[in-house]
């Protein structure tokens, strides 16, 4: 086991356990501290397979800016964990239920299937490299790269309409 | 081109109606009389011009008038007349005059909608006879449906709303379970004729089918839409409601050309695309007419509700009709067609009798009836002439009809014949008992007498007497008329 | 990218461009009025720039999109129901206390990401046009925050939303790691070459999800009632027409590349949905006394129809798009009505509101009746043929159960439909004429595009040849 699987376990590890406890954490403020130590650990992950830039925007973006975002929404609406609404118990034995027998059915897919190790696009290894990202950006994918500030647009232009007065 | 003429005048004169109607109540009932008599005189000027290469000729097709319509489903605007058509045209326009006249007052409110619905659903039976490509058949089967639906819904009467359900949901079920039968029967011709695909009524005829349990399944689908319209037994159930309802011009319709269409669509559809399957299941189909027969007479006799009790009387009589049919004799066939015309007009008139009564006395309870006929003589005259009509006495047309069923059936089931036959003494109980209830014994309280009838309804009942009687005294040219188209089926069938 | 590239994109652009128009005007202190007509006739410039780039089809653009006859069917359907949205949100927003003018960004936005839909051909295409129609519905669907149901129905479409795209994600990336491939064809090529594996068919299941989601299909279908509801009524206009459009549209062309109809598994699947389709949307409608609920439902039912013609395979898709073109004038047309007939306070929704309706205002209620009947399937009405070449299909294509289910629960459909129009024509009770004061043009415009639709649902149940040989036309350019 070389360095690099080490680190791959290690990060999955602490990616799934802090996404566990951002949902179960009582204290939405500790919710958003486990998210963030879940984005630092998906950085970790894009950094293994060479695509440092996009690690490093994911924690500036990401962890950086977001979070701290939410973090001071939270703080200023100051939840407490008594207002959390209690839910059915029925209701919450039948999300388990369901949410269950998918884990199950993934679990035993990915199980089945050996996977071929078709890295098609990785096969370069520096397609994560900021050059390359960006001359993707600009040349082939250039359409999707405007529909998506598009989408942007329709993001901010919701988030005003909603949030105004 | 003579059909497209008559059914589009019901139709745009329905339009002008609703439109001019706004304004002037008067005029929009005078363009419905109008426009429905011009679509009567059509085929009937066209028919005396004709007449005589009919009878030479035989079963031939007299009109026949055919245009692309959707040509990427094979699908045309095919309309055409034989005998048998022509016979159900005359009877639908007879009695779409009548059914003008009788709701000329007693309609009062959105006349020009109303007349629109009765056009439109004059147009529709009318194409339903005349339709010889099976999309536009049951394109036309619904365009009859939902102004009928509206006929009911609107101007019915207290319950009206439940029994306009009723009716469109029965009937629309049937009507969808024939659509899937059209298009399997579609399919399997394209199957066969390699990838040519058509709705042509001519050209499905030559189907054969691989195997006898497809052919029935798909005959079912038919069948079972047609029977629901006719009614048969289990499925009448929506019948006496959606009678009792309706305005007296929609009970008139209803009872006089709705349940034709039934009868129509088993003896043009049913027998000739599945002459063997028909076969296997005849058997069965008399039983349920003769079941028909009886039980639509036993609960006639027990109503109390008047229109009620006529509507069964029709459950009853149109029993006769699918005996008829399904026992494959040319005589008994001639007796179905024959029927179908007496049944419309004495059935009919003793609906419009039943609206007549109920604008005089408010109710068609015939238990607050009673002794009307010192009041009412002429009316009472002219009903027991329908209802000696209804019990099938002689020398008026139900008795050739009758009769001649009973003799066609008596040579393929005697049984079912006599038991048939037994209905027709219940058929006596019945129609004596609406006599006896309504217009004998002890005259009711009611506050004035109620007067007798008027020029307008004169003109109805007698048109109507007129053609019971001739029908009873001289058949011989309705029988002439379908003679052909008889002969050949009875052939093709046995 | 080529100039003709660029040239088959010139309807999207010119979409686009109306969005930043409508920016700017508002940015010049534009009246709603100024924005209206202006969008209006950016609008009518998207459809005459499809005119405009017909000959020039089929266009691939390498490596997402793809403009070819199926696109362009799609985006005509999405930009026709979105002008007649348009049309009817004036009379909708003017009287109500809020700006309305922010509206129409949104309302142009989410329609690009729909026209965006139908030309992709390439999972990220897919994405970011599905995100971009979703993120402008949130916003659209919370419009008037004053109301109560408004803010549930926006937050329990974000909640499923974002739901739903992980899943559609992690489909996405499934189907990637056993192909290789983003692209439809090239997945389609893989598949035939490799035949399908247990993770490819997890992937595929996950898509189908988040379509279902999209399209409100059975098991996912939870949410429709709620928001179609809540969210103002030319919006649920929208999203019951273009937004399910848009959806298709990419499952239709998703499908057909990777030959969906040749795996068993996927077609019983979608088979089982179909089925559930048809009876759970026609027996929750049965109940119904909220005609947008009731419309929510009867809606489910209709893309129960609608996947018969689906699984039809090619066969299918000429009947599809007919079904397509006839349920959206008549959800068009019945929007319109209740649109017109909302007050500043709330939709007109309940259905007692509707009593008597035919002798208040018969125009309305004959406008209304023939969208019923026609969402019903009864002849004279474009639902009749829609629903007869489902039919066809379906019995070509030997699957007498669907069709089976098709005709039984359609009778069920009739039941509530028949129950709104006897309302209709119910005696109506003694209600004060509701006034509106806004310029008699604006209604003199709704009323005769809601004629205009009430013919054209005539013409299409009386002469549908002429449109179906049209669609047949279009569907050959690939």
């Amino acid at each position: 086991m070389d360095i690099s699987q080490v680190l791959f376990y290690a990060l999955s590890a602490m990616a799934l356990g802090s996404a566990i406890m951002v949902v179960i954490s009582r204290n939405p403020v500790h919710s958003v501290l486990w998210l963030i130590i879940t984005f630092f650990a998906i950085s970790g992950h894009y950094i293994l397979m060479n695509a440092q830039f996009l690690g490093i925007v994911n924690l500036i973006v990401y962890a950086g800016a977001i979070m701290v975002l939410f973090l001071f929404v939270i703080m200023l609406m100051n939840l407490n964990a008594e207002t959390e609404p209690q839910k059915n118990k029925w209701l919450k034995l039948a999300g388990v239920v369901a949410g269950g027998c998918l884990l199950l059915v993934l679990v035993a897919a990915l199980k089945q299937a050996e996977v071929k190790g078709k890295v098609a696009m990785l096969e370069t290894g520096d397609i994560g490299l900021i050059r390359n990202l960006g001359k993707a950006l600009f040349t082939d994918f250039v359409v999707p790269f405007e529909i998506s500030s598009i989408l942007f647009l329709s993001a901010m232009v919701g988030a005003v309409v909603i949030g105004k007065k | 081109m003579i059909l497209v003429l008559m059914i589009g005048i019901l139709l745009v004169g329905g339009l002008t109606c609703w439109l001019v109607a706004q304004r002037y109540p008067l005029m929009g009932r005078l363009i419905a009389l109008i426009a429905v008599i011009i679509a009567f005189l059509l085929p009937v000027g066209w028919y005396a011009q004709y007449a005589s290469e009919l009878t030479v000729t035989g079963n031939n097709w007299l009109i026949d008038y055919q245009v692309n319509w959707i040509p990427a489903f094979g699908i045309s605007f095919h309309l055409a007349m034989d005998g048998l058509s022509f016979i159900m045209i005359l009877l639908t326009f007879l009695l779409g005059m009548l059914s003008v006249l009788c709701s000329w007052n007693e309609v009062r409110e959105k006349t020009g909608f109303y007349f629109f619905n009765l056009l439109w659903t004059l147009a529709g039976i009318a194409g339903v006879f005349v339709a010889m490509d099976l999309f536009l058949f049951y394109f036309f089967w619904e365009v009859m449906l939902v102004p009928m639906y509206f006929l009911i819904a609107i101007w019915g009467d207290f319950n009206r709303r439940y029994a306009a359900y009723k009716f469109f949901i029965f009937t629309q079920t049937g009507g969808l379970l024939m659509l899937l039968a059209i298009l399997a029967l579609y399919f399997i011709h394209a199957q066969q004729n390699g990838g040519q695909f058509t709705f042509d009524y001519f050209a499905l005829l030559n189907t054969t089918f691989d195997n006898n349990v497809t052919a029935r399944w798909i005959m079912l689908g038919f069948l079972i839409a047609f029977v629901i319209k006719l009614p048969m037994v289990p499925l009448h159930n929506w019948l006496p409601d959606a009678h009792s309802e309706a305005p007296t011009a929609g009970s008139l319709i209803l009872a006089g050309l709705l349940l034709k269409t039934g009868a129509y669509g088993i003896i043009r559809f049913v027998l000739t695309l599945f002459p063997e399957a028909s076969a296997s299941i005849a058997w069965w189909a008399m039983l349920l007419g003769v079941v028909g027969i009886v039980y639509g007479a036993l609960l006639a006799f027990a109503q109390t509700d008047l229109k009620r009790l006529i509507a069964y009387t029709s459950v009853s009589h149109m029993g006769f009709v699918l005996l008829g049919v399904f026992a494959f004799r040319e005589i008994a066939l001639q007796g179905v067609v024959m029927q179908l015309l007496t049944h419309g007009v004495s059935t009919g008139a003793l609906f419009v009798l039943a609206g007549m009564l109920k604008e005089r006395l408010h109710t068609r309870d015939i238990n607050q009836m009673g002794g009307l006929w010192t009041a009412m003589p002429h009316m009472g005259a002219l009903a027991m002439v329908f209802v000696m009509a209804s019990l099938g006495l002689p020398f008026l047309g139900n008795f050739i009809a009758e009769f001649l069923i009973l003799m066609g059936a008596f040579e393929v089931s005697p049984v079912l014949t006599i038991i048939a036959s037994a209905g027709l003494v219940l058929s006596a109980l019945y129609s004596l008992r609406i006599m006896q209830k309504v217009f004998q014994g002890q005259l009711q309280t009611v506050s004035e007498p109620p007067k007798d009838l008027s020029a307008r309804e004169w003109i109805i009942m007698a048109s109507l007497t007129a053609t019971i009687i001739f029908l009873g005294l001289y058949p011989q040219p309705v029988l002439d008329t379908v003679q052909g188209f008889v002969a050949q089926l009875a052939r093709s069938n046995l | 990218m080529t100039n003709l590239q660029l040239l088959a994109l010139l309807p999207f652009m010119v979409l686009a461009t109306a969005a930043v128009v409508v920016i700017l005007l508002i940015a010049f202190k534009q009246s709603h009025t100024v924005i209206q007509v202006t969008g209006f006739f950016m609008m009518c410039a998207v459809v005459l720039a499809m005119w405009f780039v017909r000959d020039t089809l089929p266009r691939e653009v390498p490596p997402l999109l793809v403009v070819d006859g199926l696109a362009a069917l799609f985006t005509g359907l999405i930009i026709f129901s979105v002008l007649v949205v348009g049309l009817l949100s004036y009379i909708y927003f003017e009287e109500r206390e809020e700006n309305p003018k922010e509206y129409y960004i949104l309302l142009f936005l989410a329609t690009l990401g729909a026209a965006v839909l139908t030309i992709s051909r390439h999972f990220i295409s897919f994405f970011i046009g599905l995100e971009l129609l979703s993120v402008s519905l949130y916003a659209l669907i919370a419009y008037l925050r004053n109301r109560n149901n408004a803010i549930e129905a926006g937050v329990k479409y974000l909640m499923l939303a974002a739901l739903t795209s992980a899943f559609l994600l992690f489909g996405m990336a499934l189907i990637y790691m056993e192909t290789g491939s983003m692209e439809f064809t090239a997945i389609g090529n893989a598949i035939t070459k490799s035949g399908t594996s247990v993770l490819f068919l997890m992937g595929i299941g996950l898509i189908v999800v988040a379509i279902g989601f999209k399209l409100a299909l059975v098991p996912f279908h939870l949410w429709a009632a709620d928001v179609y509801q809540g969210a103002p009524a030319p919006v649920t206009a929208f999203i019951a027409t273009v937004s399910k459009i848009g959806v298709f549209a990419v499952f239709v062309r998703f499908a057909q590349a990777i030959h969906l109809h040749e795996n068993a598994l996927a077609v019983t699947v979608l088979t089982v949905i179909a089925i559930a389709c048809m009876i759970a949307g026609n027996v929750l409608a049965l109940m119904q006394q909220n005609i947008k609920r009731l419309l929510a439902y009867s809606s489910i039912a209709h893309f129960g129809y609608l996947l018969v013609a689906f699984l039809s395979g090619d066969a299918g898709v000429g009947a599809g798009v007919f079904y397509l073109l006839a349920y959206s004038i008549t959800l068009l047309s019945a929007f319109g009505i209740i649109t017109l007939l909302s007050t500043r306070r709330k939709d007109a929704d309940e259905l007692s509101g509707y009593r008597g309706l035919f002798w208040r205002n018969p125009l309305m209620a004959a406008i209304f009746t023939v969208a019923l009947l026609s969402l019903a399937g009864i002849p004279l009405t474009a639902g009749f043929p829609a629903k007869f070449f489902i039919l066809t299909v379906g019995v070509q294509q030997h699957m007498w159960l669907l069709a089976v289910v098709l005709v039984l629960t359609s009778v069920i459909g009739l039941y509530y439909y028949l129950r709104i129009i006897s309302t209709l024509f119910a005696s109506p009770p003694l209600s004060p004429a509701k006034e509106k004061s806004l310029h008699p043009l604006f209604y003199a415009a709704t009323y005769t595009s809601l004629v205009v639709l009430m013919f054209l649902l005539a013409w299409l149940g009386i002469f549908p040849g002429f449109i179906i040989d049209n669609v047949q036309e279009f569907l050959v350019i690939r």
